[in-house]
């Protein structure tokens, strides 16, 4: 359910397939070994062209939009000044564009900025589908052309354009006098840019970005035209080099009614489907705007909607309306606290898991809980511990680690850690205030394992009855001596990220460290641990 | 091509014009005092007399450099063939300077029908170069060397700059550099060696004037009357965008949208609009077609993400952060911004009280949106929560924003 009304997901598909398109031709020509080389048909859209009004229904409330791109992009053999396509996300520029490519039955090339990770891959991408070639294994997968810098770039560029359009041209003569199924129309070739925003972040996004601007004029070729899209407004390029500006079209961010329209796509019982989104609507929509997020949100409480109803095909009155309302009413407001979260698994599961998480809380079981309820994963007892000291050393003072720990340990140090908490509560606010905004403070590896040592050697007797529970597990937790195990554990938290590695500290040499996770991670670890973690933070 | 619409016709035939700087520039050329004319002398003079000589094309993007050096190009090689060879290399690609010399070799090999290696080192590439020159010179060729975006050459060493001009101060060769550079300093910038080779002979290019405007708007749109097009069709199209240029509320755009941006180029793309939304049934432009036109040009993408993208909970994410700011807090970060919400919460009871992940969530939605951003760089080790941020939007576009969406507590 939920699936098909929202065009995220036809998104998707359009990507997929606009890529297969070519894939899909590479896989059957690869059968017949080679006897249809790639052809120039390849570059329009796979796919039968849609007409105009199927373009418009297949995009509700984008109708402007794409009269615009049509109108900008012209009639056939027309030349286009560069055109910038932005909007947030998921706003259907990338697959309005493509659809509309489609319609118009147009070669084009598409690449994405993000598959297409730095210049090279860029380059190389769009070479290959403009010399229509395909990696496979006879080539060992290596691209039609190897070029690095924008300057061999635009040498081969410009003599694959020049070839792709010589060709276009003939075809189109042809085309005139019988008309073939499948070729392009006319003679020119789109190149497409997709996720824009992304090339600022590359290492020489001073260079390419001006170039990628500039590329109109410096190819100089009218049967060229050049479409970027971008996440992100025109405004925020601007350079101190300055780049001629291309032509802005915005795709704004869909309003409620907009998004009630697409959400009622494609439902098996709309009259039901509109009652619930009647409902649920307006208080996701203050939240977020966004069709993927409200997508995944709306779909779980459908389900929950439905609940009291046999049968799904009914069109309901306003009596049953308000049943079902009173039925799905509290679950909305934790929803809505919850509407960013990802469901790993199906959305049936989500009731046995909380109710399972809620168990599992209570019974300590090993294994932490994470974040979302339900991920467990395994981690040896001493790691845990080292996890808790990192966390500790990351978010208390370097000042205050000689009065909370005590290298006699046992129950005296209990006290003494109550009285400094105690006295902690008394410190200036300001402290906390800076803590809040620092995060979590850098460590270096000494302090962590002196915590560790406490720690260990604190929880030493707890530790001893709990082996025998958990079957040996916690075995090295509290040995002290292993230290290079320690050390292992400390590399394989790094390599999960529990902890990050910083720089050395320029005055010491040695590496500093710095725990990432939450506090309510390591409260949960403390739990499992039967640790009182609440006792050693500062605050 | 016979189309069986004439006015699709047009419409291609101005979308084709508009796209082509050097018929946009034809205008400006008959002149006797215009830069085609200045330009074309200098060069047209060491041609014929044979010296070297090196010259600076500045002045605002937009404003027809390439193209009136272009023009002049293609006419010089009409009247002295195989006397000039051309060389461009552009700042944004070659300004890295053994580059530079491969493009150079590259382009002198394909001039003279030479075989152009790729394994050549940089300084076999230099060595053949300067040979090249030399021959040119003694063949009495001269070869154009057009540097556009200058200023960017000048990044390096110079290395580049200083063999071209160096070069040219022997009596054997005989060759021309023209810099084009957006740079009005961009003599300045030049390494006391190469500024001292270097003639100080520069170019101002400058956005039309007024008069210069209108000419230009009519040579842009017109449609001739001898083409393929129907003769009534192009004299009754003629008839209408005259008095559409003529009138008064034509002016108005015009006025409005120079003064943001005189040049060339920017009323380049506000023609391309206007004449995409030409209305094909008629066939004519109507000033409706100008008016969205301008109302589409000039956007201010800001406001409209704050007034039509933004949920009310990133309008309330930004709010805090403008009190943060009003508070003179020099730094702040999500939590102490979640701190400021937590706050505006308790005073003044809105029914807006999200978890803190969702709000997260927002928060990285205006991140994206770029309506916010780091402060620094520094710190990507470090999660979202913590690192200071700061806002893009001044108070007076949040207010505006606000305004226009709904009624939010702001201090």
């Amino acid at each position: 359910m939920g699936k098909e009304e929202s065009p995220q997901v036809t998104r998707r598909t359009t990507r997929f397939s606009s890529s297969m398109a070519i894939l899909n031709n590479a896989a059957e020509t690869t059968k017949t070994s080679y006897h249809h080389p790639p052809m120039l048909k390849d570059l329009v859209f796979g796919e039968e062209p849609i007409s105009l009004d199927d373009l418009y229904s297949c995009f509700p409330c984008r109708r402007l939009q794409i009269f615009e791109l049509i109108r900008l992009l012209g009639p056939m053999d027309s030349p286009l000044l560069p055109l910038f396509l932005y909007g947030g996300p998921a706003t259907g520029k990338t697959s309005i564009i493509l659809q509309i490519f489609r319609h118009l039955n147009r070669s084009f090339i598409y690449s994405s900025c993000l598959t297409c990770y730095n210049p090279r891959i860029l380059f190389e991408s769009i070479l290959n589908q403009l010399l229509l070639h395909r990696k496979s294994a006879a080539n060992g997968y290596s691209s039609a052309k190897r070029c690095e810098r924008p300057s061999d770039f635009i040498n081969l560029l410009r003599e694959a354009l020049i070839d792709v359009t010589n060709n276009l041209k003939e075809n189109s003569g042809k085309l005139s006098s019988k008309k073939l199924m499948g070729r392009a129309n006319g003679k020119m070739i789109y190149l497409i840019f997709d996720n824009l925003e992304l090339v600022r972040e590359w290492d020489k996004s001073s260079n390419i970005l001006p170039f990628l601007f500039k590329l109109y004029d410096l190819l100089k070729m009218p049967e060229v035209g050049l479409i970027f899209i971008s996440n992100t407004s025109p405004d925020t390029y601007y350079s101190n080099t300055g780049y001629i500006e291309p032509v802005p079209v915005h795709f704004p961010d869909y309003t409620e009614d907009d998004l009630h329209q697409i959400f009622m796509r494609n439902q098996a019982n709309p009259k039901l489907y509109s009652s619930f989104l009647d409902i649920v609507m307006r208080p996701f929509s203050r939240i977020t705007r966004r069709v993927d997020e409200l997508s995944t949100a709306f779909s779980p409480l459908f389900k929950k909607y439905c609940e009291p109803l046999s049968d799904l095909g009914l069109a309901p009155n306003e009596e049953m309306k308000r049943r079902l309302f009173s039925h799905l009413h509290p679950h909305i407001a934790p929803s809505l606290n919850e509407i960013f979260t990802v469901q790993s698994q199906s959305s049936l599961e989500i009731d046995t898991n909380k109710e399972k998480s809620k168990r599992k809380g209570n019974m300590k079981k090993l294994g932490v809980c994470e974040a979302f309820d339900d991920i467990d994963f395994h981690m040896s007892t001493s790691a845990k511990y080292l996890l808790l000291s990192a966390f500790l050393a990351s978010r208390n003072p370097a000042t205050l680690d000689a009065s909370l720990f005590d290298s006699t340990g046992g129950s005296d140090n209990r006290k003494r850690k109550r009285k400094s908490s105690e006295k902690s509560i008394g410190l200036k606010e300001t402290a906390e205030q800076e803590l809040l905004m620092k995060g979590p403070g850098t460590f270096p590896l000494e302090r962590l394992l002196a915590i560790f040592q406490c720690l260990t050697s604190v929880a030493e007797g707890s530790l001893d009855e709990e082996q025998q529970e958990n079957e040996g597990l916690g075995a090295e937790g509290g040995d002290s001596g292993l230290m290079s195990d320690v050390l292992l554990q400390l590399s394989s938290l790094c390599n999960a990220n529990f902890i990050s590695k910083g720089r050395s500290c320029p005055l010491e040499g040695s590496t500093r460290y710095r725990s990432t996770v939450s506090e309510d991670l390591a409260l949960k670890v403390a739990r499992s641990l039967k640790f009182p973690l609440s006792k050693y933070l500062y605050r | 091509m016979g189309r069986e619409n004439p006015a699709e016709e047009a419409l291609i035939l101005l979308r084709s014009r508009l796209c082509n700087p050097n018929y946009i520039f034809t205008p400006f050329s008959d002149s006797p005092d215009s830069n085609y004319s200045k330009l074309k002398f200098i060069i047209s003079s060491s041609v014929t007399e044979a010296c070297n000589n090196s010259i600076l094309l500045l002045g605002p993007r937009g404003c027809g450099k390439i193209a009136v050096l272009e023009l002049v190009l293609r006419d010089l090689l009409v009247e002295h063939p195989d006397m000039i060879s051309v060389i461009r290399l552009n700042g944004l690609l070659h300004s890295d300077d053994n580059c530079a010399l491969k493009e150079i070799a590259r382009q002198l090999c394909v001039e003279h029908q030479l075989l152009f290696s790729k394994m050549v080192s940089s300084d076999d590439n230099s060595q053949f170069m300067i040979a090249m020159l030399q021959e040119c010179g003694l063949a009495h060729k001269t070869i154009i060397f057009v540097l556009d975006e200058f200023d960017l050459f000048t990044q390096g060493k110079q290395r580049l700059l200083y063999s071209l001009l160096d070069a040219m101060q022997s009596v054997t060769s005989q060759a021309v550099v023209i810099g084009v550079s957006c740079r009005l300093d961009a003599d300045q910038i030049l390494e006391k060696r190469v500024r001292s080779r270097f003639s100080h002979r520069k170019l101002l290019f400058l956005p039309p004037s007024k008069e210069d405007l209108q000419r230009l708007l009519e040579h842009i749109l017109s449609l001739p009357t001898d083409s393929s097009l129907p003769h009534d069709y192009a004299v009754e199209f003629n008839a209408k965008l005259h008095n559409i240029l003529g009138d008064e509320r034509f002016k108005e755009i015009l006025n409005t949208l120079s003064s943001s941006d005189s040049t060339v180029n920017h009323l380049l793309r506000f023609l391309f609009r206007a004449v995409c939304h030409m209305n094909l049934e008629s066939g004519f432009l109507s000033l409706e077609n100008f008016k969205s036109a301008l109302s589409s040009v000039q956007r201010q993408p800001k406001l409209e993400c704050l007034q039509a993208d933004c949920s009310i909970l990133e309008l309330y994410i930004l709010v805090c952060m403008k009190r943060l700011e009003v508070k003179e807090e020099n730094s702040y970060n999500f939590n102490s911004v979640m701190k400021e919400y937590k706050a505006i919460h308790d005073s003044f009871r809105t029914p807006d009280y999200y978890a803190r992940n969702v709000c997260l969530r927002a928060f990285e939605h205006l991140l994206q949106r770029e309506l916010i951003c780091f402060t620094d760089n520094r710190g990507h080790n470090q999660s979202v929560e913590y690192r200071p941020v700061k806002l893009l939007i001044s108070s007076q576009e949040l207010y505006q924003g606000l305004k226009s969406s709904r009624s939010c507590p702001v201090s």
